[in-house]
Parts: C-alpha cells; structure tokens; sequence
C-alpha cells in the first residue's frame, strides 16, 4: 500500500468524522478517499477510536451546578482616601529624619573624636617611634593575634611599626605569620569520665 | 442563537454566561449540562480511571469562579478542556508524590484494574484502550482532542499549552502508533 502523500486530506479526516467541513470540502475528501488505501485505512481507524467510547460516567448535572457559587460582580478596589496617603507619607518622612538624625548624632559624638585622638597621637608616635628593628616573631604575633591584650592606642602603633618595616623586614613578618599555626595542630584528647565509683 | 435540533434557537455559550450573570441559575444547568459528557470523555480518554465525576464538577466550579477571565477568544469548550487538563496534571502530580511515599497494596492493583476491565467489556474498546496506552501522555492528550472530540489544532494547542505545529506532528506520530498497534492485534 502507498503511503498518501496529500498532507491536506489526511489533516482533514477527523474533521470529515465530526462533519466540521464545508460542502466542497467533504466531497474534495471524500473523493479522495474513494481513490486512496491509506486515508481510508486511517479514516477506519480514526472511526475505530471515536466510536470505542471509551469508559466515562455519566456526569449529574444537578449536583454539579450545585456546587456552582453564585455569580458576584468583582468590587473594584476601593482606591484609599488622600487623608490615609497623607498620613502615611508623613510617618514614613518622620522615621526618615529620626534615622537621620540619629546618624548624625553618633557621627558627631564618636567619629569627628576618634579622628582627631588619632591625628594628635599620630604625630607624637611617628616622632617617638624608635628606629623599627626587626620584630620577633612572638611580638608579631601579640599585636597581630591578640589585638586586645595590647593597649588600645597601640592598635594606631602596629599599623605605624608595619609601616616602618623595611621591605625585608615586611616579608620576614609574612613568613612568619604563614608559619603560625592559629589552630592547634590536632584536636585535645576528649576528656573522658572515670567514674571511681566513689559516688556509688 | 444557533438553531437546535427541535428548530428552536439555542443559546450560545456567551449568551447563557451572560444570563447566569445576570442572575439565572437555569443558565449554569444549561452550560453543565452541554459541556459536561465531552469533558468526563477528555479526561477518560487522557487515561483516569477514578473520580472523573469528582473532576468534571472542579472543573466547573473552578470555570464559573473564574468566569470573568473567559473573553470567549475561544469556545467555552476548549477553555474547560484546559482547566480539566490542570486539573488532571496536578492530581497526577499529587498522586505520583504519594505514590513515592505510600506503598500501593498489591490488591488495591489488582481491584483497580479489574474494575476497569470489567467496564470495558467490548474488544474493540479494550483494543483502542491498549492503542491510546502505547503513545505518551501528550500524544493521547491531543489524538483525543482531534478525533473523539473534534477539537482543531489551534484549540488542541491551546489546550495542551503548545503550538499549532507541535499538535500536528503529535497527532501524526499518534495515528501511525495506534494503526500500528491496531493492525498487529
């Protein structure tokens, strides 16, 4: 059997099935299948399936229009008052200037302070400084690691010494603070409970 | 109007929308009562077996709630078909989740299809039932739409969430399973 190659009238067949053609249309098809194996073998199976109803319940109309809701018109948003934007606008502007405010308080009584104790210190530290000799590697480690045990004006001095390092004084300090293990190299041996039996 | 087959002109789908707006129950009865056999076949058709009453009156429930969203570009007919179509997709989905978490009984198998089997008594049925059961869940979605509720392929498309193009060449892979599958029984 040929294969039909006339793609219209093979789009048609279900079509001629639900009877949704014109007239020229069903007898331009059917005219075609009158000639054509394969179109009548796909018609057959095309009427094969529609009339194989496949199982479906009947449906009760009655109690599915049941549980239909009622039609409500949709309310269209109900836009809110100018007096309730206003008002919000106001509050949100309120809050904007006490954050402002606020920030602008904490920057005078902490920053302008701590900028000026470090420009009258700076001086007196770089004057005062002593010519940097080469830290060992515990002092590195004091005013690297442990920045509280150290005064808090020298946290200005370490930054003063790691200037005045030379540049091979700057990388023995990096060889050294690669070289130190801040972890202890194994975890402590977990402490474990000897019961003695004493409290038995 | 579109004439009926007493001769008296029957109301389109828009008209009877607009008369349940307006407040007419009988309107809804109506619409249920011409849509709902074609969608308890579709979802038959696509392969569920239970609650496919359950399913047609969501389908409905869920079209007339959302009934100010239908613009009637297309039949009222295809925009329940999609609705149903969620709806299948999503019990299946839910159904797959329990199924991965719940272990089916083997007898709630085997009474499930044994049901079945008794409703489908006739061997041409079972037969096209087993053909539609070979072509993927796409597939037997639209050869359905096309040949047993004689959707076109724009509609089958809008429907399945897919194009025109894609439709046809599901339909054309589906008839050449199912003439196969057919022919060698």
């Amino acid at each position: 059997m040929n294969k039909c190659t006339d793609s219209d009238i093979q789009e048609m067949l279900p079509d001629l099935l639900h009877r949704a053609l014109s007239d020229s249309e069903r007898r331009r098809v059917e005219a075609h299948v009158a000639t054509c194996e394969s179109c009548r073998e796909d018609l057959d199976v095309l009427r094969t399936v529609k009339s194989a109803a496949i199982f479906a319940p009947s449906i009760d109309v009655a109690s599915v229009v049941r549980q239909i809701p009622p039609y409500r018109t949709i309310v269209p948003a109900t836009e809110r008052p100018a007096t309730t934007r206003m008002v919000s606008w106001l509050v949100a502007a309120s809050l904007a200037l006490v954050a402002l405010g606020g920030g602008s308080i904490l920057l005078q009584s902490n920053g302008p302070t701590s900028v000026r104790r470090v420009i009258q210190q700076s001086p007196n530290q770089i004057a005062t400084t002593p010519e940097p000799t080469k830290p060992t590697q515990a002092e590195s480690l004091v005013k690297i690691v442990d920045p509280v045990a150290a005064p808090r004006s020298h946290a200005l001095a370490l930054a003063a010494d790691a200037d005045g390092l030379s540049d091979g004084g700057l990388v023995q300090l990096m060889n050294d603070m690669d070289n130190f293990d801040a972890l202890p190299a194994s975890e402590p041996d977990p402490v474990l409970s000897v019961d003695s039996g004493d409290s038995l | 109007m579109i004439p009926s087959p007493e001769g008296r002109p029957e109301e389109t789908d828009l008209e009877l929308i607009n008369r349940w707006r307006a407040g007419d129950g009988r309107a809804a009865t109506r619409l249920v009562g011409r849509h709902s056999q074609a969608l308890a076949r579709f979802a038959a058709s696509a392969g569920e077996r239970d609650g496919i009453e359950e399913l047609v009156q969501d389908t409905f429930v869920r079209a007339f709630a959302s009934l100010d969203s239908f613009r009637g570009e297309s039949t009222l007919r295809t925009w329940l078909f999609t609705i149903e179509r969620r709806l299948m997709l999503d019990r299946r989905r839910s159904e797959r989740r329990s199924r991965e978490t719940v272990p089916v009984e083997e007898s709630d198998h085997v009474s499930e299809y044994g049901a079945l089997d008794g409703l489908i008594a006739e061997e041409a049925q079972e037969k096209v039932r087993k053909s539609l059961d070979a072509l993927s869940p796409t597939q037997r979605e639209v050869f359905t739409l096309r040949v047993q509720q004689g959707l076109s392929y724009k509609e089958i498309a809008e429907v399945v969430g897919s194009t025109e193009g894609a439709a046809r060449v599901h339909y054309h892979n589906a008839i050449k399973t199912v003439k196969e599958f057919l022919k060698d029984e």
